[in-house]
C-alpha cells in the first residue's frame, strides 16, 4: 500500500512541477495554460484540454523552501504592500527575480479569479494581468447572500461563458459527457479525502500529512488518481496508533504555517495534540446538482469563505465537535483577512496568534508562547 | 428609518441613507480596515443608526456584517456583479429590487419613489459634475466638503451649491488624488496648504457620482439604476486595473498633471493591489507619486511627507 502511495503521488507531482526548471528556461508548454485561483471550477478546464497552475500553492511551496523572505522583500521594492497577502508577495517576487525553489510555471495565456474565497485575489490576478498583458476572467459568485433562484442562472451563465472561452482558446469542443465524468472524479476525490481527515480526530495522525496532503485536493482534485491516492493513505494512516490520550485535543482554526517544518507549532505545543483543522475541510467541495452546471454552481458558490456568518459559525462548530477539541488555537492570520471571523463564538478556551502562514518573520514567538502558557492553564 | 451606507455603490434610489465619512468610535480590529472598522463601531454604538447597508468590494467589506449581527439593526448586505454585461445588469436590478423589498419590510414602510429620486440625483450629479469640471478654479476642499456634506442629508435637502470659493489663480503645482474614500478632508486641506492645487481625483465619494451615466425614468427603472451603477466606477476590486489606468492617464496628461497623491487606508487591498500597477503608469510619463497611508487621523509624518512632495513637485 506504501508503494501504491508513492507512486500515485509522485505521478501527481511529477505530472504538475515537472517542467518548471525548463519554463523557466524559455520552454514553451505544448498546451495552452491558465493561472487560476485556488477555487476556480478547473473541471471544465481539465474536460477542455487546459492545464491550470496554481500560484498561491506555488508560494506555499516557496514558503517551505525557506526562500520566501527575498521574494517579499522583491514585492515591497515593485510597491505591493507588505499587508497584501503573502502569496501574492512570495510569488510576484519570484516572477520578478525568475527564481523559486522549482523553477517557475509556465507563461500564462489566460488569467482566472474567482471571488468565492476573498476579494483579494480578484485584485492580485488584476496585477498579473498588467504583467503580461493577457486576458482576465473574474467569476462572480455570489455565495449565500443572494437566494439560489437568482445566483443559480448568473452563476451558470458565467460557467458556459468560460466554456465557450476556453474552447476558443484550447481549440477543443466540451463533451458534456466528459465533464459529468471529471465532475465525479472530484467527488470521488473528495469523499476519500474526507475518510483521511477524519483520522485526525482519533488517530496518531501527524497533522502535516494532511496539511501537506490536502494540496492534491487543490491541485488535482479532478484527477482519477487523486482518489485512489487518498484511498491508499487512508489505509496507511488508518495503521496509526491511537490517538495520545495523554495530551489536550487542540483545533487548529486556520493555516498551516507553510515556512513550519511541521507547519504547526509543535515545538510549543508537547502537551497538546492537532486534533482537527476547518483548512483541511476547505476543499471538502459540495458536488450536489441535477446536471453538472447545478453541480459546479453548488461546489463553487457554496465554499466555506463564501458563506453566510451563521452557516460558517454552524459548519466550524460541527468540525469542532466531531474532533473532540478541549481547546482551540486560533490564528489571525495577516494574508487572510476573511479567515478567522467565525472564532469569536467558538465555546471553547481559545488563544488568538498574530501570525502569517508565509511570513516567518511576522510571528512574535514569545508573545505565542506566552498565550499558549495561558491556554494551558485555563485547560 | 435611518440607515448607514458604507459606499456610494448603494443605490441612493431606493431611499435615503446616511453616507458614511468617519467616527471615532470604540472598535478597533487588527489587520482591518480602520474606515470599516469605524463604521461598525458607529453601528454599534449610534443609537439613532437603526441600520447599515454595505457591499461586497473588499475583505474588509465581507465581513462587516458578522461583527453588527447582534445589534437587531436592518442590515443588508448587497451584492454588485464584477460583471458589466446585460446578464449582470439583470441581475443587479434584481438586488436592487430585493434592497428595497427588505427595506419595506423591516421598516414597515412602501416605496413610490424610485423614479422621482433618480431624476434628483440625476440633477444633483450634473451639479457636481459641473463643479468638477472647474476645479482649476474652484477649492478642491470646498468640492470635497460639498459632497460630503450632501451624502449625509436627505436627499430632499441636497442641494448642489451654484458657486464655490474660487481660486486665485496661481503657479501652484497640479496633482491629482487617488484611493479610497476619505473619512474627512483633513489630507486634503494638508495637500492644498503645502501649495498644491488639485485638479481632479479618483476617490470613490466624487468620482462615482460626477461619472455615473444619468438614470432614466423610462422603462424599468431597477435596470436603469442597475446600468448606471455597472457603467459607473466601481471598486478596483471589481474594475479591470488596466481600464482604471488608462482613464487616468488621460486625465493627467490633459490636465497637466506634475504630481499624483496615492491616498489610502491602512489595510485597503484593492487600492493597496492597484498601487504598483499605477506606478509603473506614472513611471512611463515621468509623474511622481506620494503614497500616504492614513491609520486613523493624519500625522505629523504624513504633514511632512506632503510638504515635501510638494517641494519636489
Amino acid at each position: 500500500m506504501a508503494q501504491l502511495y508513492l507512486q500515485l503521488q509522485a505521478k501527481l507531482m511529477r505530472d504538475y512541477y515537472k517542467d518548471f526548471s525548463k519554463y523557466a528556461k524559455g520552454k514553451t508548454p505544448t498546451r495552452k495554460v491558465a493561472w487560476v485561483t485556488a477555487f476556480t471550477p478547473v473541471e471544465i478546464l481539465e474536460a477542455l484540454g487546459v492545464e491550470y497552475i496554481y500560484p498561491e500553492s506555488y508560494a506555499a511551496v516557496i514558503a517551505a523552501s525557506g526562500q520566501e523572505q527575498e521574494l517579499l522583500k522583491e514585492s515591497e521594492k515593485n510597491g505591493l504592500c507588505p499587508d497584501c497577502c503573502a502569496y501574492s508577495g512570495c510569488f510576484n517576487g519570484a516572477l520578478s527575480t525568475g527564481t523559486a525553489p522549482r523553477g517557475l510555471p509556465p507563461k500564462p495565456d489566460v488569467l482566472i479569479a474567482t471571488n468565492n474565497q476573498c476579494n483579494t485575489l480578484p485584485n492580485w490576478w488584476n496585477l498579473l494581468a498588467e504583467k503580461y498583458h493577457i486576458p482576465l476572467i473574474v467569476l462572480d459568485y455570489p455565495g449565500e447572500s443572494v437566494e439560489k433562484e437568482r445566483s443559480l442562472p448568473y452563476v451558470t451563465m458565467q460557467h458556459k461563458d468560460l466554456i465557450e472561452q476556453m474552447e476558443a482558446l484550447s481549440g477543443n469542443r466540451l463533451d458534456e459527457s466528459c465533464l459529468a465524468e471529471i465532475i465525479q472524479n472530484s467527488q470521488r476525490s473528495v469523499a476519500a479525502w474526507d475518510r483521511v481527515a477524519g483520522l485526525l480526530a482519533e488517530k496518531c495522525v501527524d497533522p502535516m500529512a494532511l496539511f501537506d496532503g490536502i494540496s492534491y485536493l487543490i491541485i488535482a482534485r479532478c484527477r482519477p488518481e487523486t482518489a485512489a491516492l487518498y484511498d491508499a493513505m487512508y489505509e496507511i494512516q488508518e495503521e496509526a496508533g491511537e490517538a495520545d490520550a495523554e495530551k489536550t485535543p487542540v483545533f487548529w482554526l486556520g493555516y498551516p504555517l507553510w515556512y513550519h517544518p511541521q507547519r504547526y507549532l509543535k515545538e510549543l505545543l508537547p502537551d497538546f495534540r492537532i486534533c482537527g483543522s476547518n483548512y483541511i475541510t476547505w476543499w471538502s467541495l459540495d458536488y450536489s446538482g441535477d446536471n453538472p452546471f447545478e453541480q459546479l454552481f453548488t461546489a463553487y458558490n457554496y465554499t466555506f469563505l463564501n458563506l453566510s456568518a451563521e452557516t460558517k459559525r454552524r459548519r466550524l462548530q460541527e468540525c469542532i465537535s466531531v474532533s473532540g477539541a478541549k481547546a482551540a488555537i486560533s490564528l489571525r492570520n495577516k494574508s487572510c483577512k476573511c479567515d478567522f471571523v467565525s472564532a469569536k463564538y467558538i465555546d471553547l478556551p481559545q488563544v488568538e496568534l498574530e501570525i502569517d502562514m508565509i511570513d516567518r518573520e511576522y510571528l512574535d514567538i514569545e508573545h505565542a508562547k506566552a498565550q499558549l502558557d495561558i491556554l494551558r492553564e485555563i485547560v | 428609518m435611518h440607515i448607514l451606507s458604507l459606499s456610494t455603490l448603494i443605490p441612493e434610489q431606493i431611499c435615503d441613507t446616511e453616507r458614511f465619512f468617519g467616527y471615532e468610535g470604540k472598535q478597533r480590529i487588527s489587520h482591518y480596515c480602520g474606515y470599516a472598522s469605524e463604521f461598525i463601531a458607529r453601528v454599534l454604538e449610534d443609537s439613532t443608526v437603526d441600520g447599515a447597508a454595505f457591499p461586497r468590494t473588499c475583505d474588509s467589506c465581507r465581513t462587516v456584517g458578522s461583527y453588527m449581527e447582534s445589534s437587531g439593526k436592518f442590515l443588508h448586505f448587497f451584492h454588485i456583479p464584477i460583471r458589466r454585461d446585460a446578464a449582470a445588469v439583470a441581475y443587479l436590478a434584481e438586488s436592487i429590487r430585493a434592497y428595497q423589498t427588505a427595506i419595506e419590510n423591516h421598516y414597515g414602510v412602501k416605496i413610490t419613489d424610485v423614479a422621482e429620486r433618480a431624476e434628483r440625483i440625476n440633477t444633483r450629479n450634473r451639479g457636481l459634475r459641473a463643479l468638477y469640471e472647474h476645479l482649476l478654479e474652484l477649492s478642491y476642499i470646498a468640492y470635497l466638503e460639498t459632497i460630503h456634506t450632501l451624502l449625509q442629508k436627505p436627499l430632499q435637502e441636497q442641494e448642489v451649491p451654484t458657486e464655490l470659493s474660487v481660486r486665485a489663480a496661481s503657479a501652484s503645482p497640479r496633482v491629482l488624488v487617488v484611493g479610497s474614500t476619505q473619512a474627512g478632508t483633513g489630507l486634503v486641506r494638508q495637500i492644498e496648504a503645502a501649495g498644491m492645487h488639485i485638479i481632479g481625483d479618483r476617490l470613490p465619494e466624487s468620482r462615482r457620482l460626477i461619472f455615473a451615466p444619468e438614470v432614466s425614468a423610462k422603462g424599468d427603472i431597477y435596470e436603469n439604476i442597475a446600468k448606471s451603477i455597472l457603467a459607473g466606477m466601481l471598486s478596483p476590486s471589481q474594475d479591470a486595473f488596466a481600464e482604471i489606468i488608462k482613464e487616468d492617464r488621460n486625465e493627467i496628461l490633459q490636465k497637466q498633471v506634475r504630481g499624483v497623491i496615492f491616498l489610502t487606508q491602512k489595510y485597503c487591498e484593492p487600492y493597496d493591489y492597484l498601487f504598483p500597477a499605477y506606478k509603473r503608469m506614472l513611471d512611463e510619463i515621468s509623474i511622481p507619486v506620494l503614497r500616504v497611508t492614513e491609520i486613523g487621523s493624519s500625522t505629523e509624518n504624513t504633514a511632512l511627507a506632503i510638504e515635501t512632495f510638494a517641494d519636489l513637485l
